[in-house]
């Protein structure tokens, strides 16, 4: 009997030491602190008297069970990290932890239902409810404005969901975008006019009009006219529609240093005048298709020919 | 919708979207060019009706519609009498528009040549050519020749002959004998040939039907110098300049005078078109570098082109190699340009993104040849991307080059590379599509086509724009012409009028009345009259300009839609 007696009464006595044991092992290791570790410590409790303890360790979110190559780990939690979700339940925990794992490039609500296993309408209440507490937000994606990715408060989102440099809240800068394409080849096209000038040799005249990505971007960045800055992959897709416009040309030349390769870039003047046919009302007629002769639009009563000819 | 309906045309079906017009014809098949292609046709009627007249107008029209035709199903067709189809024809026959064929049955069918029609439209500019080449001379020679289909070298030189001295001033006289070297030089250059000539076998002449061939070594051969001077020998003796050869080649000539009078009046000399177009593309890839690049460097290529002319076929791809050497010693003196320079500007054709000119070996200092294929391609595309921008605007200019750039693209892809917000670039896209200037190709991801599983992809098909362009071109050209015949019309009874009184005023000034009479005549037309009448030679002068640089639009894509053809067929 006084055997019982000291065995029950050491019971819940013994619980408390076992958690207190254990998160004191935690602390000893960082790094983590295995089973085996815990048994090796405290050979007298039993696996079940293990388990238990360490579950309500777990559930007060006092430590971290974490998988690792040996097998399973339990880590102290940092007690800031514990004093926010204290208070939530494990599923909310759950996902706040899928959302924390995606970094600065968020996570799609589909994704996180199926990382998580839980219900469509559970998954909205709980990210309603970590919104509310200011933990997660949401950031609509550039590509998809449909979209909407979460991620942590405090976290940057990523260049890839905002769009980069080009976008301000979700809208493209087409001025911004126009004003940068205007003065990018005002640039080159100055270059080209001073090699004209100054250069005898005709090689030596396009060697010298030539400038590279990063003459231009130096350029653009002394100008001031971005509050954003600027880097040099940016200009350069600045200057590929530049050549689309017809108005620039590329050359790529294996360059000394580290680079690999510089692409450089010049203005060019175009092949051709203005083509015949756009010379005349024609060309630009928006109702070309209908009109022939005798019908109600015709070359005898057409009236921009008329405006045309008294010009 | 294809135009030629009559039995002996069939269609071809081929793999690139090209369909032909195969004509049946016992020698070889000919295949029509301008397959497809609607507003053709009315074009050349109006053209034929402006230079010969309603009947002729009527006759070639119906022969550029049907084909090989026999003379009386024409008559049937055209309800015309049997003796103007007859006239008609032999006017049509006589410019080299129509040609005729035995056909298998026995009788003789005539058919049309629709590009030969279309080729009145560049009359101007051929002649403007050849008196920038050799002068005003030459350029009446030409003229005499575009109008009278086919004419004896006698008969041309009498003819501008007597026009240019008429036009001078003082007493000066032009003598043949600078006409005939213009002439001679004309045809060393290949831009005059013989017509083909009677072929006076016994074994395939049949009674009904003459024929007409030409040997390929003689096209471009002149009469040797006895018989070329033979015509206007009697003329010669009256004209006391003379260049002509020595003593002995006189007497020589007296002797055989009659004997070749009857070879030389059967030579036939008409223009060499092949060799017009020829000179006409060149100077369009001459200007091109010029505004690309600078005036010299234009100046180098023009001495390639002319170092190449008589070493390359008209319709090959890549020119004749050159060495440097070759064409260092063959440069203008003027241009003054050193061998380094030269060398460097080379250098930079080839180096240039239009691709003109690619450098093949290196003996003699560099061996070059011109890319003539690709040339006139990139000119082409330089011509399409012009309408697009004058058209469509600078964005749609923007999104069409990207396309042409990087071949098939996604809508997302095309938004992102050329920088213009989605909304913008989604309608810009559609407006192209809708005018036919982009292609859609949609590559389905799974095997059920569902549209939100497909990827549409947009492209641009050079060919396909090339041929749609030159229906407009067409349709334009038609449009400008039904215009200016409707000016004149409207305003017929106030140009006789001033017709009249500017003839009764010279008429007046010949006989030598006062000043007072002509004033008098003068007067009959009164100021807003005058005005009206300069407004109406305004207008029309303006409408003949458009014609001419509308028509530089439809060379260059016409030269390019045969090179691909040639070059097509040539890879298969």
């Amino acid at each position: 009997m006084a055997s019982a007696h000291p065995s029950v009464k050491q019971e819940p006595v013994e619980a408390v030491d076992l958690e207190s044991r254990i998160i004191e092992l935690c602390q000893q290791i960082p790094k983590g602190v295995t089973d085996a570790a815990i048994q090796n410590d405290m050979p007298q409790f039993t696996p079940q008297q293990r388990v238990m303890a360490i579950n309500r360790l777990l559930s007060t979110g006092q430590i971290d069970l974490l998988k690792s190559s040996t097998g399973l780990v339990y880590k102290l939690k940092d007690p800031s990290a514990t004093s926010k979700i204290k208070g939530s339940d494990n599923q909310e925990k759950l996902v706040y932890q899928i959302i924390e794992e995606q970094g600065n490039k968020g996570i799609w609500i589909r994704d996180i239902r199926f990382k998580s296993n839980l219900l469509l309408t559970q998954v909205n209440k709980i990210l309603k409810n970590l919104e509310s507490k200011k933990l997660i937000k949401a950031v609509k994606s550039v590509a998809a404005s449909k979209k909407k990715v979460y991620m942590l408060y405090n976290v940057e989102p990523d260049r890839s969901v905002t769009g980069g440099a080009w976008y301000s809240d979700q809208d493209f800068e087409s001025e911004f975008v126009e004003v940068l394409n205007q003065q990018c080849f005002k640039f080159l096209e100055q270059k080209a006019s001073k090699a004209k000038e100054t250069k005898t040799d005709p090689i030596a005249q396009r060697n010298s009009s030539y400038g590279s990505s990063a003459d231009v971007w130096k350029f653009i960045s002394e100008l001031g006219i971005s509050k954003v800055q600027l880097s040099v992959e940016d200009i350069e897709t600045i200057l590929e529609t530049l050549i689309c416009d017809g108005k620039v040309e590329r050359s790529i030349v294996a360059s000394a240093g580290d680079a690999g390769q510089t692409k450089l870039y010049r203005a060019v003047a175009p092949l051709i005048q203005p083509t015949g046919l756009m010379r005349m009302p024609c060309g630009v007629c928006p109702v070309f298709d209908q009109c022939y002769e005798g019908g109600s639009i015709s070359p005898s009563t057409c009236l921009y020919m008329k405006e045309w000819l008294e010009y | 919708m294809i135009e030629c309906i009559c039995s002996k045309c069939y269609l071809i079906f081929s793999s690139s979207s090209l369909v032909e017009l195969k004509t049946r014809l016992p020698t070889n098949t000919k295949v029509l060019q301008g397959t497809m292609s609607t507003w053709q046709v009315p074009l050349c009627s109006l053209l034929l009706r402006e230079y010969y007249g309603e009947v002729v107008s009527k006759v070639g029209t119906y022969l550029a519609k049907k084909g090989l035709t026999p003379l009386r199903v024409i008559a049937q067709e055209t309800s015309l009498k049997l003796d103007q189809v007859k006239k008609s024809l032999c006017t049509l026959i006589q410019q080299n528009i129509v040609a005729f064929e035995m056909n298998k049955r026995g009788f003789t069918e005539y058919c049309a040549d629709v590009t030969r029609i279309l080729h009145r439209l560049r009359f101007p500019r051929y002649m403007y050519s050849v008196k920038t080449l050799y002068g005003d001379a030459a350029e009446l020679i030409i003229e005499e020749l575009l109008h009278n289909g086919q004419m004896t070298m006698g008969r041309v030189v009498d003819k501008v002959t007597e026009r240019l001295n008429e036009a001078m001033l003082d007493n000066q006289s032009v003598s043949p004998s600078l006409v005939k070297d213009k002439f001679a030089k004309l045809v060393y250059t290949h831009f005059i040939q013989r017509c083909p000539a009677l072929v006076s076998s016994t074994e395939e002449a049949t009674p009904s039907m003459p024929i007409l061939a030409i040997n390929e070594e003689d096209r471009f051969l002149l009469p040797t110098v006895e018989e070329a001077e033979d015509s206007s020998s009697r003329k010669r003796k009256r004209v006391i300049e003379d260049s002509s050869p020595t003593q002995a080649k006189r007497q020589k000539i007296s002797r055989e005078e009659k004997h070749d009078s009857d070879v030389h009046c059967s030579i036939y000399w008409c223009v060499n078109f092949d060799r017009f177009h020829q000179y006409l593309r060149d100077q369009g890839l001459i200007s091109a570098v010029m505004n690309k690049i600078d005036k010299k460097a234009s100046e180098v290529l023009r001495t390639m082109l002319r170092l190449s002319e008589v070493r390359t076929d008209f319709k090959a791809a890549v020119s004749a190699h050159m060495s440097t050497n070759e064409i260092f010693q063959a440069l203008p003196k003027e241009l003054s340009l050193k061998r380094q320079t030269l060398e460097q500007y080379l250098k930079l054709l080839t180096d240039d993104s239009t691709d003109f000119v690619s450098k093949t070996g290196d003996s003699g200092g560099g061996m070059y040849s011109i890319n003539l294929h690709r040339a006139v391609k990139n000119l082409c595309k330089a011509h399409i991307e012009s309408v697009v921008q004058e058209r469509f605007g600078s964005k749609c200019f923007r999104i069409f080059r990207l396309l042409l750039l990087k071949g098939h693209l996604e809508q997302k892809q095309i938004e992102e590379f050329a920088m213009i917000p989605a909304k913008e670039a989604k309608e810009m896209v559609y407006r192209m599509f809708e005018e036919h200037f982009i292609t859609l190709t949609e590559v389905p991801k799974t095997p059920d086509h569902a549209p939100s599983r497909t990827y549409y992809l947009f492209s641009v098909n050079i060919n396909q724009v090339s041929r749609m362009l030159l229906e407009k071109c067409f349709k334009a050209m038609t449009n400008l012409m039904n215009r200016r015949d409707h000016e004149s019309r409207e305003n017929r009874r106030l140009l006789e009028k001033q017709q009249r009184v500017e003839a009764i005023a010279a008429s007046l000034e010949q006989s030598g009345a006062d000043p007072a009479q002509k004033e008098e005549v003068e007067q009959m037309i009164t100021p807003p009259e005058r005005a009206q009448v300069a407004k109406v030679k305004h207008m029309t002068n303006k409408m003949e300009q458009s014609e001419i640089q509308l028509d530089e639009t439809m060379f260059i894509i016409q030269t390019y839609l045969q090179s691909t053809h040639v070059h097509d067929v040539k890879l298969k």
